[in-house]
């Protein structure tokens, strides 16, 4: 199949974006002249179906039997032409792409320089496709389930709509109940639906369904293996309370020596719990669990005479011996979504959060406002941390309510002094929400807003902007720059902007519009499944624009805040968008795997495993082979595994690793070819 | 120091046993008080082995370089251990080998000297001239002691030292079955005077001082046999195709093998300064092979050679790694 080469080059004009500045028909004039080149042409528009036909016209007509096209980035379109090769059946890999465009028309701009750096570009990609191989494109099959992480409202999306299709769904959550941040909101913007109402039905849902086995209070350990077939080890915590007898009555919570003593997760800590908990009514599945760091029996080894807890469980569910249980599966995709933190207001020092009681997160403030949060939804001002310890016969002190409100926008976003550069996309409208919230519960307490701008770009967020304005909400634009506290009163410093003014604001509350950040635990799920960055630290996606829910892995799916800041219904869409990727491949039921893999010479590898170490996808290992009578260690590529990225490669100190396509002796008449003679 | 009757003792003792198929030690060289290796196999041999700080050797290398001839048919290969005598510097040969899987621990059986210095023999030619043929040298607390011609001559340890050990961190091996002596405490350190201000010269000084240098060499790759770190079978550098460096012995070709000599060492070399030691024409590879190990520890907070547990470092990546000398 190699054969004698016979090459025909290809030289795009790509519109004018290479042929304004390259001298395209100069390039064709000399890529004729290099040996092995049948046919050179230029074309207006190589990857148009009339571009497409020159070159499988050539292949038919004059037996091609190598192609050159001189045009933009293989990552733009080096699939497009192997789909042309492979049309007339000419293996996809005697394909080579010579970027003229964003490595030469468009980084330079004297043409006859750029001409002369096209030549030496077609020239080293002319001597590269004659020493090209044919590789073979193999497949696996596709195990046809799909592990979802994390169970927000994202992972809950994605599950259901991959179950509904008929495929099976792991769907794995680390905390006690499904739901994620969506369940701990109030209402949501613009419409005011009720958080909890619009996303309860669906928690039961990924509970009951058939083709989802839930995991909640579980930790995914360990992934191997690669698209089709992913193993997948999943640690399930122990909640020392049996899943199958307990009922979910609360018996045991309401029994327990610590009840009320710890800050539940749930309520951002402004509502109690105790050792044994459910962190909220509506929770999935409303069992309960032990918290382990604070159960008095599970730490000091003794809770009174006996565990109160069991005591009073007449199920019998509760089993202090109960361990964590590994489970084991496999899957043909991953979808991630792990969603996000709030960023922590105590950063931002200046705001004194976490100094005075009624600087609250605007996550604290939706549990406040919250019906089924701590304060039964009463808008009070709170008394952190203090044990208030009632006397006989005294009466409790009725609650004080705030008289005025004050919101601080942009906290920790758009904020290169604690590192985030970003919009968080949601704080403008969740605190306009809030501000209706208070308006709608206290008429008369007046709220004012601190804003740098105001970014309600969505469907119906302008109109509600308007709307919480013109229910006397004021926004003041400016950033403030300190709180601190006057008598009674917190005092808020800041200058307002459009008029020039500073001022000294005095206020009951605060509430932070604190941003989206990503997950101090990233990077547990980075070193899992080797995904990458952006630069803002969330997830990054295969390609911004048109593979926003693919990750550069194939297989690997991206749902939610954990891919970037989003509100409900982008992380919805987001999720939809992953389920149906993910689909593909488990409908098809076939995968493609890469052709271009790593080959180990055996002869002289030496078995240091330098490769096995710097394999991201663990597609290396090291065996034991016979050496003329000798037993040795030699490396050895699984290439269902490897994804051809060449690391191996370039860390093999004995040159005994070569990657197809890119080996040193096509890649070394390549360099001499530009000019390194 | 160590006791020669003690070693002599273990030394039978270990080859004597079944398991061990060989003993690398030190024993008199054939000219003056140099010393060379010794290959021992039988129990009869042993009253040749020795130890003096003329045993600059690192015996190290020889593990890695012993040449594997194919097993005829029929026969089994000789898996028996071999044993070997390493300072605290060429341990860490032992311990890098090991790191990169060049052989299991179990392969070998390692007798640890205790070293307190070895001498540079650069230096005593250079101090008594044609001395090297005809004497013997000792170190007696710190003073070598040298005799020679019916006289004897004290000169303080510090004159005669080679450089390595003279900011050496491991004086007593990292890895050992048995140690030949009491442990010797670090009596020295490295402070990277001379990278430092090999460091501050600039670029066009650096390039006619290496270009002078590397113009020297006559390509008779005595750096890379000795050095303990070069043992893969077949080199890059001896094949034809691709070919990565001509044969031709010209400053060119010359830099380009330099370079990638001290490239691939980058956190492997273990500063034994074989390579600097036994090079014909004086070229100062320790400064090349030093300004990589500063780097790497500075960088990486990593010394080759003294983990093997660790992962090789340039098979490792962090996200916090610095990359702000990547231009």
């Amino acid at each position: 199949m190699n054969g004698k080469p016979k090459i025909g080059v290809y030289v795009c004009h790509c519109g004018t974006n290479i042929a304004g500045v390259v001298d395209v028909e100069e390039v064709v004039k000399f890529a004729s002249t290099l040996p092995d080149v049948v046919i050179a042409r230029n074309y207006s528009y190589m990857c148009s179906d009339p571009g497409q036909a020159l070159i499988t016209d050539d292949i038919e007509k004059l037996g091609l039997n190598r192609v050159v096209v001189a045009s933009c980035s293989p990552r733009m379109h080096e699939p497009t032409f192997r789909k042309t090769l492979l049309s007339v059946d000419l293996n996809p890999y005697f394909l080579e792409m010579a970027n003229i465009r964003e490595q030469c028309s468009w980084v330079h701009e004297d043409p006859i320089a750029a001409t002369e750096k096209a030549k030496r570009i077609v020239e080293a990609a002319v001597v590269k496709a004659r020493r090209l191989e044919a590789l073979d494109v193999k497949e696996v099959d596709v195990e046809p389930s799909c592990l979802v992480i994390g169970a927000g409202i994202a992972g809950i999306q994605a599950a259901l709509d991959i179950a509904d299709a008929g495929f099976k769904v792991y769907l794995v959550e680390k905390n006690p109940s499904v739901g994620g941040h969506m369940i701990q909101l109030d209402k949501t913007f613009p419409t005011l639906d009720c958080s909890a109402c619009i996303l309860t039905p669906k928690m039961v849902d990924v509970a009951n369904h058939p083709n989802i086995e839930l995991m909640t209070y579980s930790q995914v350990e360990e992934i191997g293996g690669y698209i089709g077939n992913f193993d997948i080890k999943v640690r399930k915590k122990s909640r020392f309370v049996d899943m199958d007898k307990c009922t979910g009555c609360g018996d045991c919570a309401e029994a327990c020596r610590m009840a009320g003593r710890f800050p539940n997760e749930f309520d951002e800590g402004i509502g109690m719990r105790g050792a044994i908990y459910l962190p909220f009514p509506q929770a999935v599945p409303a069992k309960y669990t032990i918290d382990k760091e604070n159960c008095l029996f599970l730490t000091k080894g003794k809770c009174g005479e006996s565990p109160k807890c069991q005591e009073a469980c007449q199920a019998k569910a509760i089993n202090f011996e109960l361990e964590d249980e590994i489970v084991e599966f496999k899957v043909g995709t991953i979808i991630v979504a792990t969603g996000y933190d709030v960023f922590d207001a105590r950063k931002k020092p200046e705001y004194a959060y976490g100094v005075y009681d009624n600087v609250l997160t605007a996550l604290e403030f939706e549990r406040l406002v919250n019906a089924s949060g701590p304060t039964g939804g009463q808008i009070i001002m709170l008394e952190r941390g203090k044990k208030k310890k009632k006397k006989e016969g005294e009466e409790a002190e009725p609650p004080r309510v705030p008289e005025s409100i004050t919101f601080i926008q942009c906290v920790g976003s758009r904020d290169k002094s604690v590192g985030n550069e970003y919009c968080s996309r949601v704080c403008c409208m969740y605190t306009a929400k809030l501000a209706h919230l208070v308006k709608d519960k206290l008429h008369d307490c007046e709220v004012t807003v601190f804003y740098m701008d105001v970014r309600a770009f969505g469907k119906g967020f302008e109109e509600f902007y308007d709307r919480v304005r013109r229910e006397g909400v004021r926004y003041i634009r400016g950033n403030p720059s300190e709180i601190f506290k006057r008598g009674d009163k917190l005092v808020v410093k800041a200058e307002d902007t459009l008029t020039s003014t500073p001022l000294e604001h005095e206020t009951d509350m605060v509430v932070l519009s604190v941003g989206l950040v990503p997950r101090s635990d990233n990077r547990e799920i980075i070193d899992l499944l080797k995904l990458s960055q952006s630069s803002d630290l969330f997830y990054l996606e295969a390609h911004p624009k048109l593979r926003p829910v693919d990750t550069a892995s194939d297989g690997i799916f991206l749902a939610g805040v954990c891919q970037g800041p989003k509100d409900i219904p982008d992380a919805v869409a987001q999720a939809k968008g992953a389920a149906s990727a993910a689909m593909i491949p488990m409908a098809s039921g076939k995968v493609k795997v890469e052709a271009q893999t790593s080959v180990v010479n055996e002869e002289t590898c030496r078995g240091c495993g330098f490769c096995v170490q710097v394999c991201p996808y663990s597609a290396i290992e090291l065996v034991e082979v016979n050496r003329m009578g000798w037993p040795v260690k030699v490396a050895r590529v699984n290439e269902a595994l490897c994804k051809g990225c060449g690391a191996c490669a370039a860390a093999c100190l004995s040159g005994s690793i070569q990657q197809r396509s890119f080996k040193d002796l096509q890649l070394l008449p390549q360099i001499q070819a530009l000019g390194v003679k | 120091m160590v006791d020669i009757e003690k070693l002599r003792e273990i030394a039978r003792e270990i080859i004597s046993r079944d398991d061990v198929r060989q003993l690398i030690g030190y024993r008199q060289g054939t000219y003056g008080f140099r010393a060379r290796p010794a290959f021992v196999t039988d129990p009869g041999e042993v009253d040749k082995l020795i130890f003096s700080p003329a045993c600059v050797n690192n015996l190290a290398t020889y593990i890695t370089l012993e040449e594997r001839l194919p097993v005829p048919r029929g026969q089994e290969p000789d898996l028996r251990k071999v044993a070997v005598m390493v300072k605290g510097c060429d341990s860490r040969a032992l311990v890098q080998q090991m790191e990169e899987k060049a052989y299991e621990r179990e392969r070998i059986l390692v007798l640890g000297i205790p070293c307190t210095g070895v001498v540079d023999m650069d230096k005593v030619e250079k101090r008594f001239p044609g001395v090297l043929a005809r004497g013997e040298i000792v170190l007696e607390g710190d003073k070598f002691l040298l005799t020679y011609d019916g006289k004897e001559e004290e000169v303080a340890k510090g004159e005669l030292l080679a450089d390595k050990c003279t900011r050496c961190r491991y004086p007593t091996p990292l890895v050992y079955d048995q140690l030949l002596d009491e442990e010797v405490a670090r009596f020295a350190d490295d402070d990277y005077a001379d990278v430092e201000a090999l460091e501050k010269r600039s670029a066009e000084e650096k390039w006619a001082y290496w270009e002078e240098k590397f113009s020297r060499c006559i390509r008779c790759y005595s750096c890379r046999n000795v050095c303990p770190m070069c043992y893969c079978e077949d080199c890059v550098l001896d094949r034809l195709n691709p070919q990565w460096m001509r044969r031709s012995v010209d400053v060119s070709e010359n830099t380009a093998y330099h370079i990638a000599r001290a490239y691939h060492l980058a956190g492997r070399c273990i500063q034994c300064g074989e390579c600097q030691r036994v090079c014909p024409v004086d070229i100062p590879l320790m400064e090349l092979n030093r300004k990589f190990y500063k780097d790497v520890e500075e960088l990486y907070d990593y010394e080759p050679g003294t983990n093997a547990e660790a992962p090789p470092l340039l098979s490792t990546f962090k996200v916090d790694d610095r990359e702000d000398f990547i231009m």
